[in-house]
């Protein structure tokens, strides 16, 4: 057994590598993502996922009931880390799977996977309590700058964490930007990782304060512009796991049930077979005793 | 969905007092540890302004950005009421000031007290009641900084064996808020007036009370206050996906929300009131509060205090919370005709959708 399949199987069991496996599986994946486009290409059957945000066990829930990598083609769109107890071992098993089988899972990046958003959101305070120094974060968010921004499959899908952006309207835009970086504040990579679809016409301002709310007629226009019959993105919480909107011009896909151990929502994975045939499998959280809340985790925050 | 993880959610044992094998002091108490750790993160981060706080938690502990906007929602909003209350004044003679009071249950270590002596707003007295334990923790910390010493007034006593302080604006009071009588009691004891215009303020407190003794207590205090209001912020929406997880994560905790389902929603909260003799009542969830009824401007400031990307979970969790009010002014003095959140000015955001459903954010 290689080095890497030990360490995929070890990772499988929630168990982290140790700093210098970290580095090492860092340094194969960027040789990796480094080739890919900005608009990745994917070929079907492959099964969509959303948001995941460290919550290890209800990855492996996914697995369950979507196929294990590389049994089935995986396309996650982001927001790995974060939130959850367990950014760490959930973004290191999926790098992992990445460098053993590149072409059967693609990685692109969520508006989480910055460095700015995981000093607030958990993912650098779990990797300073696991390591006892920031290397590992340091690591994995050099690796960020390199996942791809969207994908599209069969040339038919456009996938991108968050949606459309005004400074985008063909696809070759995309892929004439220069990735390699820190989410921006604004602009048309930070507009792809950040925006919503909204019922609006055109273009709103974000709550968010980052990214943009756009209408159908947007959705309609870059679908038309770039000859795609579908738009799927994550980002948002959806209690049913996933939502259609715009005609079917666009679902969202979440993946994160019972999301931060507290919303109660049940996940969704779509399924792509060979003609694009759309199925989606709905699922619910891991249990609570495979789940393994550590026993030194408070519960999830209320106001009490 | 899952089966609850503890059997007997609404089983009751006879006579136990407590009323569910769940249920347990110590974890109803530990609520307040947790809340008061929330607080000081909200404070520390800069949403509210709370000099006290600090001396109440043992660990400093930074809440997600959605905990800390959720608290400060809370903090206004009560404030705004608190704020409304103080101000009030009689429609014949508003010019002569009114002797008032605050009767905070379930109080915990909330520091409103404080505040308000600091900001130089206080009423003229400020009673808190909690379990013994709490208010002898209180006590004890109240009596080991100077910082809250000095806030009291020059002759405060510090009873230690009974936990609690007297002083002529503030009093610690010591009881058990499922016994209305031994409460009776216990606040006449420490000089309590129920004829003296009087809000009642319950944080979080009456929705762990089983519904009877929390209608005993809202009863109680209907018969006694003939010129006040009684403030309540607690949880609701037991029914949908998040409520059903929020019962069983605080089941999990030791601390079932026992009265959830008694008064499920802010319409029944409002009935509540108006069943125990309060004459006018209303109840509004905290996701309308938060929209709608917070200074506007305090609102930008503190939206911009963190990266906040908890957009969906927000509104989610907000709709999950509710303040409910019941207003009684038998005397007619008209002090609280314009008392509470409303009416809720014309939106085009006022339209609800179902409780629990995500929403898009709307950009405004």
């Amino acid at each position: 057994m290689s080095d890497l399949d030990r360490q995929i199987e070890q990772l499988r069991r929630c168990e982290p590598l140790k700093e210098s496996e970290v580095k090492a599986l860092c340094t194969k994946a960027m040789e990796i993502l480094v080739e890919e486009s900005n608009v990745q290409r994917v070929d079907s059957p492959v099964t969509l996922c959303g948001d995941i945000h460290g919550q290890f066990y209800d990855l492996k829930e996914l697995f369950t009931v979507g196929g294990e990598c590389p049994q089935t083609n995986y396309l996650f769109m982001g927001d790995f880390v974060d939130r959850g107890f367990y950014s760490v071992e959930t973004f290191l098993l999926l790098l992992a799977l990445k460098v053993r089988y590149p072409d059967r899972i693609t990685l692109i990046r969520g508006n989480h996977e910055s460095r700015q958003i995981t000093q607030v959101y958990g993912f650098y305070d779990e990797c300073l309590r696991k390591y006892g120094s920031v290397n590992v974060w340091r690591y994995c968010t050099d690796i960020f700058d390199y996942l791809s921004l969207s994908a599209l499959i069969d040339n038919r899908i456009f996938c991108v964490h968050g949606g459309l952006s005004p400074s985008i309207s063909t696809l070759d835009q995309i892929r004439a930007i220069d990735r390699k970086q820190e989410v921006p504040h604004d602009g048309a990579m930070c507009d792809l990782l950040w925006s919503d679809p909204e019922e609006i016409e055109g273009w709103g301002l974000s709550p968010r304060g980052a990214g943009y709310l756009f209408g159908g007629d947007v959705a309609t226009t870059f679908c038309h512009d770039n000859k795609v019959e579908l738009i799927a993105r994550a980002h948002q919480l959806v209690m049913e796991g996933y939502k259609w909107l715009f005609n079917q011009q666009l679902v969202t896909v979440w993946s994160a049930p019972n999301y931060c151990y507290r919303c109660g929502n049940v996940a969704a994975i779509l399924e792509l077979d060979e003609h694009l045939e759309k199925k989606f499998t709905v699922f619910e959280a891991a249990p609570q005793d495979v789940r393994g809340v550590p026993s030194s985790k408070p519960a999830p925050d209320y106001f009490l | 969905m899952e089966p609850p993880l503890y059997p007997g959610r609404f089983g009751s044992s006879p006579g136990s007092g407590v009323g569910f094998a769940g249920s347990s002091d110590a974890s109803v108490m530990g609520t307040n540890d947790d809340a008061t750790v929330s607080k000081a993160s909200c404070t520390k981060m800069g949403y509210v302004k709370d000099d006290f706080v600090k001396y109440f938690i043992k660990r400093f502990t930074k809440r997600a950005p959605v905990i800390n906007r959720g608290y400060y929602a809370r903090w206004a909003a009560v404030r705004k009421l608190l704020h409304q209350f103080l101000t009030a004044a009689p429609s014949e003679n508003p010019n002569v000031p009114v002797k008032k009071q605050v009767l905070s249950l379930g109080a915990g270590f909330d520091t409103t007290y404080f505040q308000l002596q600091a900001e130089g707003t206080a009423p003229a007295v400020y009673y808190e009641v909690d379990f013994l334990e709490v208010t002898s923790r209180k006590m004890a910390a109240i009596a080991h900084h100077l910082e809250l010493c000095n806030i009291l007034p020059k002759y405060a006593q510090v009873q230690k064996d009974k936990g609690e302080v007297r002083s002529s604006n503030y009093n610690l009071v010591a009881a058990d808020l499922r016994n209305v009588s031994s409460l009776e009691e216990a606040l006449k004891g420490a000089g309590f007036d129920p004829s003296v215009p009087t809000l009642i303020l319950a944080e979080c407190v009456l929705i762990y009370l089983e519904a009877k003794d929390s209608e005993a207590l809202i009863r109680w205090a209907g018969d006694k206050i003939k010129t006040g209001v009684f403030v309540i912020y607690e949880q609701i929406r037991p029914d949908d996906a998040f409520g059903q997880q929020m019962i069983r994560n605080l089941e999990m905790r030791g601390c079932p929300l026992l009265g959830i389902e008694a008064t499920p929603t802010p319409e029944a909260k409002k009935q509540r009131f108006l069943n125990a003799g309060w004459q006018r009542a209303e109840a509004l969830d905290m996701d309308a509060i938060y929209t709608h009824h917070l200074a506007k401007a305090d609102v930008q400031r503190i939206e911009k205090l963190e990266i906040f990307d908890e957009f969906e979970e927000w509104h989610i969790m907000q709709e999950h919370y509710c303040i409910a009010l019941g207003v009684s002014d038998y005397h007619q003095t008209g002090m609280f005709d314009r008392f509470g959140f409303w009416p809720t000015p014309a939106s085009p955001r006022t339209q609800r959708r179902s409780p629990g459903t995500p929403r898009t954010p709307v950009g405004d």
